[in-house]
């Protein structure tokens, strides 16, 4: 087994934790914590094809600073709405929240 | 060392999976952070270990550093009690649901992983943080540029959903 593939295979492993989590949790936050999960994986995988193939490092290592980057935007904007769902339905249960209002 | 290397591989392994597992299955929400800052902790120390020691750092800071506490804002103003939502009973047969959810994507991309593997360099590199540095401002400077909009839009538009005035829309 290559170095590349335990890395890979490590990603993958965080990507099904995620995937696990999103449907499994009830609540917007545990969701998060998911999405959260899976993203890492992501950027495990970039930095692992990156490094340990003959690929351009510096470009995969700029990717995965992306990643980073979009990962706190997208969490500044959940807790947002996390806020928001809150303050509207007292719960942030996902069952709960299922009224739509045009 | 490449014993040393080994090792590390595995402890980091368990860590991150072991957190991840965690995080996803915790009854209290803290707990399952506490689960995802292991689990980020482990990703940084196989950065440390793939030679890229800048992106562990940025893992820390970022991830552990920012959004977790983000997180943990989440988990405060949303006022999520200490058992939790999650400790309430679930409909039946979500377990298997979320089974499934993984079960197909997992199996199609581990098959690909196994079976089409490129050529593995033994021994990393570290990339000079100049080169990094340097790419961020000369041939990704578009990208770069656009996720400071990115981040900036994303503050602005949280501010705006947070401070939603009292009787608009209110339930």
């Amino acid at each position: 087994m290559s170095p590349l593939m335990m890395y890979q295979l490590v990603a993958l492993g965080l990507l099904a934790i995620g995937l696990y989590g999103i449907v499994w949790r009830k609540s917007l936050v545990g969701m998060l914590i998911s999405v959260e999960l899976m993203l890492n994986g992501a950027g495990l995988s970039i930095v692992s094809s990156a490094q340990l193939t003959a690929a351009d490092s510096a470009t995969g290592q700029i990717a995965t600073l992306f990643v980073m980057g979009l990962a706190a935007a997208e969490a500044t904007l959940v807790l947002a709405i996390i806020v928001v769902v809150a303050k509207r339905f007292k719960t942030t249960e996902t069952d709960a929240v299922s009224r739509l209002k045009g | 060392m490449e014993l040393m290397a080994k090792i590390a591989f595995v402890v980091y392994t368990l860590l991150v999976l072991g957190g991840g597992c965690f995080a996803v299955g915790a009854h209290s929400l803290v707990r399952a952070m506490v689960g995802l800052i292991t689990s980020l902790l482990g990703v940084a120390g196989m950065y440390m270990l793939m030679a890229a020691p800048f992106m562990a750092f940025m893992q820390i800071l970022i991830y552990v550093g920012a959004v977790c506490i983000l997180i943990f804002f989440a988990i405060m103003l949303s006022r999520a009690d200490s058992h939790g939502v999650e400790s309430g009973s679930r409909r039946p047969g979500k377990a298997l649901l979320s089974a499934l959810a993984f079960i197909s994507p997992v199996f199609v991309i581990g098959w690909v992983i196994v079976n089409y593997q490129p050529e593995s360099i033994r021994i990393p590199l570290e990339v000079p943080l100049e080169v990094i540095g340097k790419g961020l401002l000369d041939n990704y400077a578009l990208a770069f540029e656009l996720i400071s909009v990115v981040l900036l839009a994303a503050m602005a538009g949280a501010v705006l959903l947070a401070f939603e005035k009292k009787g608009r829309g209110a339930e």
